[in-house]
């Protein structure tokens, strides 16, 4: 028999005004989108060592009863043993396409945001390492943070990314987007009228995308282009993420900061 | 009209027009759209290029990975995808990520980093194709790029165990031949009638599992439990490739080549068959008993329907 699950479940992530990096904070808006959907309450505690503590060195993380679960896919599965799950009312097919555009996401999405983060030379020396190390002292700030990019562009390299210029990057994302958007279409929700996962992945990213500000717009101004994937953002937003502590304006809107999270 | 286009590509064997995945996508993507290309299998000379394949030389313009040169074919008016609406394209999309992520890891495990399948398979069929100083280097480079790609796209933080990310990386392709088959269903092609990209990339990724005789097959034992998946396989072997026992296996397994053979004249004798029943059933009821025998004899021999193939 499943346990029920807990009150105090507790999901780990950086420091969210200082230390989160774009792709860190698209995964942990995505699970925190799919516990919300599935009415799972969930408390969000910022550490600086998120990554470390997680199991499998990627965040977030969740920490229920005396289980910890990192990333989105086995936390589906986990919120799934427990008896909670979006997906059951879809068929075979329908499942199969889920998990085919969630790759997609992955594939494409999560990889462009890693890409520039990492490898594009600007974003790196403005943004991510003054970021990635700031909890640090020097010269364990500098070191972490080359060591992270050593990893990823090995990571890259390995995948083929590494000869990509931003261009190509951002038309890649751009095909990503136009292909959400035809699935999409005029549709609520891309399974009908209820959520899964796949609206939660999608809305952790692209939301984080639209209101992240960085040393260019280009990026989220790919997203824009499409009005149906923002409208469904502003819709998830309102819909899951109103009326909870944030600090929040229902407005899809970057503030001044430099890299402003809109929480 | 384009200028004459070259492929070159690794070559094939097993009943295959060519073992290394990427080149059978931009093949069986060819072939579908029906664009000319001459196909260069790279052989002992030194001519060859060695970089990445497969590469597509057209006139000056040279063309290296399998999405480029797809969308260079495109352009020039090749277009497998013609009649797919929009929400189909992005299905595509989606769907060729699946591939990647899930079932190419274990792919390349299968191929390059499995022991037993390096050593006595995969090694020796690549070094023979590969000119002599090159043999010795080039194909340990290749397993130690694919070990790359596996451990750091699948693989934890260090200390991992390499069991644990292999177990994983089977289930997942497990996992994914299952949505596919299911995806497929019982149509012939990924979308409807003709085939499109997406069926170009689930061949290049599957016959290569499907049809290489290897010593540690588990991928092909649980791609044998989808029978939808093997059928479109042999479909596209047979209706686009043409293979023939003269064709192509020069390594020379000789049971495969046997095997085709049979398979041939089966596929021969059966049309034949079809054609008399056809005929018969027209015509009036009296005619040669013999042929009534060969037809009785035959239709006890069919185990299912007309179109079972013998697998190698």
């Amino acid at each position: 028999a499943a346990e029920p699950w807990p009150e105090n479940a507790v999901l780990y992530q950086q420091l969210k005004e200082e230390q989160i990096l774009l792709s860190d904070n698209a995964s942990s808006l995505a699970v925190q989108a799919f516990l919300q959907m599935c009415n799972l309450p969930i408390r969000v505690v910022c550490r600086a060592n998120a990554e470390y503590m997680s199991p499998s060195g990627k965040v977030p993380f969740i920490h229920v009863g005396n289980q910890v679960v990192s990333e989105l896919g086995p936390i589906v599965q986990f919120v799934k043993a427990k008896g909670h799950s979006l997906s059951d009312g879809l068929d075979e097919v329908q499942k199969a396409e889920m998990k085919a555009y969630m790759e997609l996401v992955n594939n494409m999405l999560l990889t462009a945001e890693l890409y520039l983060q990492w490898c594009d030379d600007v974003t790196v020396e403005e943004i991510t390492h003054p970021r990635y190390g700031s909890p640090y002292p020097w010269p364990l700030n500098h070191i972490l943070s080359y060591q992270k990019q050593w990893e990823v562009r090995r990571k890259m390299k390995a995948i083929g990314w590494a000869g990509k210029t931003l261009e190509q990057v951002l038309e890649d994302v751009d095909q990503c987007c136009q292909a959400l958007s035809q699935r999409l279409g005029t549709q609520l929700y891309f399974f009908n009228k209820q959520p899964t996962e796949l609206d939660a992945l999608v809305f952790g990213h692209l939301f984080t995308i639209l209101t992240t500000q960085l040393t260019t717009d280009e990026l989220s101004e790919k997203v824009k282009n499409y009005s149906n994937l923002t409208a469904f953002c502003r819709r998830i937003e309102q819909q899951y993420f109103e009326g909870h502590d944030r600090d929040s304006s229902a407005t899809v809107a970057a503030r001044s900061a430099k890299r402003s999270l809109l929480r | 009209m384009a200028a004459p286009m070259e492929l070159s590509c690794w070559g094939g064997d097993w009943g295959l027009p060519s073992l290394h995945p990427e080149s059978l996508t931009v093949m069986a993507y060819a072939k579908f759209s029906g664009a000319p290309l001459t196909v260069n299998t790279i052989n002992k000379s030194w001519r060859a290029p060695k970089g990445d394949v497969p590469v597509l030389i057209s006139a000056d313009i040279v063309i290296s990975q399998p999405a480029k040169i797809l969308n260079f074919l495109r352009k020039q008016k090749y277009n497998a995808d013609y009649e797919l609406s929009a929400k189909q394209g992005a299905d595509t999309l989606a769907y060729i990520a699946l591939l990647e992520e899930k079932l190419l890891p274990a792919l390349l495990h299968t191929f390059w980093v499995e022991a037993e399948n390096y050593r006595s398979v995969t090694k020796p069929w690549f070094a023979s194709r590969i000119p002599f100083p090159l043999s010795l280097y080039l194909p340990g480079k290749m397993s130690r790029e694919a070990l790359n790609r596996i451990l750091l796209t699948r693989g934890g933080p260090p200390p991992y165990s390499l069991t644990e990310v292999e177990a994983q990386i089977y289930r997942d392709a497990k996992e994914c031949l299952n949505l596919l088959s299911k995806r497929l269903g019982t149509s012939q092609f990924f979308f409807g009638d003709t085939p499109t990209t997406l069926d170009a990339f689930v061949f290049g990724f599957l016959a290569p599992i499907y049809k290489v005789c290897f010593p540690r097959v588990q991928l092909q034992e649980h791609l044998k439990q989808l029978p939808n998946l093997c059928h479109f396989c042999d479909d596209i072997l047979t209706c686009y490739f043409r293979l023939t026992v003269a064709g192509h296996s020069p390594a020379g397994q000789d049971t495969a080549d046997a095997n085709l053979q049979k398979l041939t004249q089966l596929v021969n004798k059966e049309s034949n068959l079809i054609e008399k029943m056809d005929d018969s059933l027209r015509k009036s009821p009296q005619h040669p008993p013999r042929k009534l025998t060969t037809l009785k004899l035959a239709a006890g021999g069919e185990e299912s329907s007309p179109w079972n193939r013998l697998s190698p």
